[in-house]
């Protein structure tokens, strides 16, 4: 990952003092993050930091109680409802850009009545109208690049877990997303399966794309990401490049965070 | 006129009363399809909104499954027959017509037992609907569905998984009340039996088989009902 090109490409991904609240329990208490086209952020804390929730703030599967996000310079319109809960303005606009954000679950979330080439053709062919046969020859690519092309027509109950996350990640791919978010992607994984969707994670991020990583994996973050962002209690408590925080981070509780 | 004997009820001969039990058949599984139907279309509506209702909206899902379960099936029909009569008796005197207008025992039977078996398939479709894994419809939302393209391409073949099971014996219940529809003078199968039993001296012979034909339906369906749910648990590991 070049840094300098990180630094000065556009903004493809903009987070503005987000809050979400979940009952009582304030979750994100102001954070604010911006990822540039090619970034490679992983998102580091332990759990119930809010790491999770600030990702899914990002497609609107959570919905802020305040706070902006942009995608591709676009602003989420959001509004207040009458029992005082935030909404989106335009559900249109969100599944619009919910379709330009590829996104990767920690259980993988295969359609399990789909074999994985209709996992993967789905969204392409009944979201962007693309024509099948198209979306099948793409989707078909996906799945060789992700090492799966011979577990095409096999249902996803019947592949092991790093192959179904492999499967999920061709599904957000096929979309031809602007950024891709992956919320704990090795984290269902038996330990002898995460290098496998690592791996795939690593050759995205060294094609350039844009990638916000909510991770537990040490050495992904190190390794591959271009910049780490330390989630504690809500907001954001330690960032920069991981060459930096890894060595010599002023926060002592990301100083502890990584020793454990 | 002579007595006929057991070949004579079945065959479909001059004096057979064959084509008659079999148009009583055919009644019966159209009645008990439209109810089947109309009730589908109503456990969707309640299941939806005893699931993502509002208050008010839960609410009136709760009250219909509530009563529909504690009043008679029978009761149900003759609710629908004599007030959907009045209702039309109503609007003829309002175009001149006298007396007493009939309100078609199909459409009265239908709808009867469409809101009965709509009250079972709510429990149904909202018990399978809790078994879908919420992850794969959080993954269709991610991707950008619009609330109707989810619904079709995912939900409903998801809970339907779930569902079928519950749904066969639903339709069971369905074709054996569709039975009571005969009440409002709709000549289904059981009907027809009861004609055929009264205008001859073998009425055990007419019951047995009606019996027999209401036995071959539910077999054949519940055959279709193995296959189709066959068809929608793809993809689900056994053992």
């Amino acid at each position: 990952m070049n840094m300098s090109a990180a630094v000065t490409a556009p903004v493809a991904i903009r987070v503005h003092d987000l809050h979400k609240s979940f009952g009582p329990v304030e979750v994100l208490k102001g954070v604010s993050l911006d990822a540039r086209e090619g970034e490679v952020i992983s998102i580091l804390g332990s759990s119930g930091s809010g790491k999770s929730t600030l990702l899914r703030c990002i497609n609107m599967l959570e919905v802020p109680n305040s706070g902006t996000i942009e995608v591709a310079g676009e602003a989420i319109r959001l509004k207040t409802s009458g029992d005082g809960r935030s909404r989106p303005a335009d559900q249109k606009q969100v599944d619009r850009i919910r379709s330009e954000l590829g996104m990767v679950f920690q259980s993988f979330n295969l359609w399990s009545h789909k074999t994985v080439l209709e996992n993967v053709i789905e969204a392409p062919v009944h979201v962007l109208k693309r024509p099948r046969a198209e979306a099948i020859e793409e989707a078909e690519a996906l799945l060789a690049k992700v090492g799966i092309a011979d577990k095409r027509n096999h249902y996803p109950s019947h592949l092991s877990g790093g192959q179904q996350q492999r499967a999920a990640i061709a599904r957000a791919l096929a979309m031809r997303p602007k950024a891709m978010l992956f919320d704990e992607p090795t984290s269902a994984l038996d330990p002898e399966l995460v290098g496998e969707v690592l791996r795939v994670m690593r050759g995205l991020a060294e094609e350039g794309r844009t990638m916000l990583v909510v991770t537990h994996e040490m050495g992904f973050a190190r390794d591959v990401s271009s910049r780490v962002v330390f989630v504690h209690k809500g907001t954001i408590e330690e960032e920069g490049p991981p060459h930096e925080v890894f060595t010599r981070s002023k926060s002592e509780r990301f100083r502890q965070f990584i020793k454990s | 006129m002579t007595e006929p004997g057991f070949l004579d009820i079945i065959s479909f001969g001059a004096d057979g009363w064959g084509p008659a039990l079999a148009a009583g058949a055919w009644m019966t599984i159209l009645i008990a399809i439209a109810g089947f139907a109309i009730g589908g279309l109503i456990g969707t509506f309640g299941a939806w909104a005893k699931i993502s209702g509002g208050p008010v909206v839960r609410g009136c899902a709760e009250a219909y499954t509530t009563v529909l379960r504690g009043i008679p099936d029978l009761l149900v029909i003759y609710l629908f027959y004599f007030g959907g009569s009045a209702v039309v008796t109503a609007i003829g005197q309002l175009y001149g017509a006298e007396g007493f207008v009939s309100f078609p025992g199909f459409i009265a039977g239908a709808l009867a037992v469409g809101i009965t078996s709509g009250a079972q398939q709510t429990e149904v479709y909202r018990g399978a609907f809790r078994a879908v894994h919420p992850g794969e419809l959080e993954a269709a939302t991610a991707c950008g569905m619009g609330r109707f393209l989810k619904f079709r391409r995912i939900t409903v073949p998801l809970t339907l998984r779930h569902a079928l099971p519950g749904l066969g014996n639903v339709w069971q219940v369905v074709l054996k009340e569709s039975a009571l529809v005969s009440v409002t003078g709709v000549v289904e199968l059981l009907r027809q039996a009861q004609i055929g039993a009264g205008s001859t001296s073998r009425p055990f012979d007419f019951f047995f088989i009606a019996a027999m034909i209401y036995l071959a339906i539910s077999t054949v369906s519940g055959l279709i009902l193995q296959v189709t749910e066959r068809r929608f648990s793809r993809g689900v590991r056994r053992g």
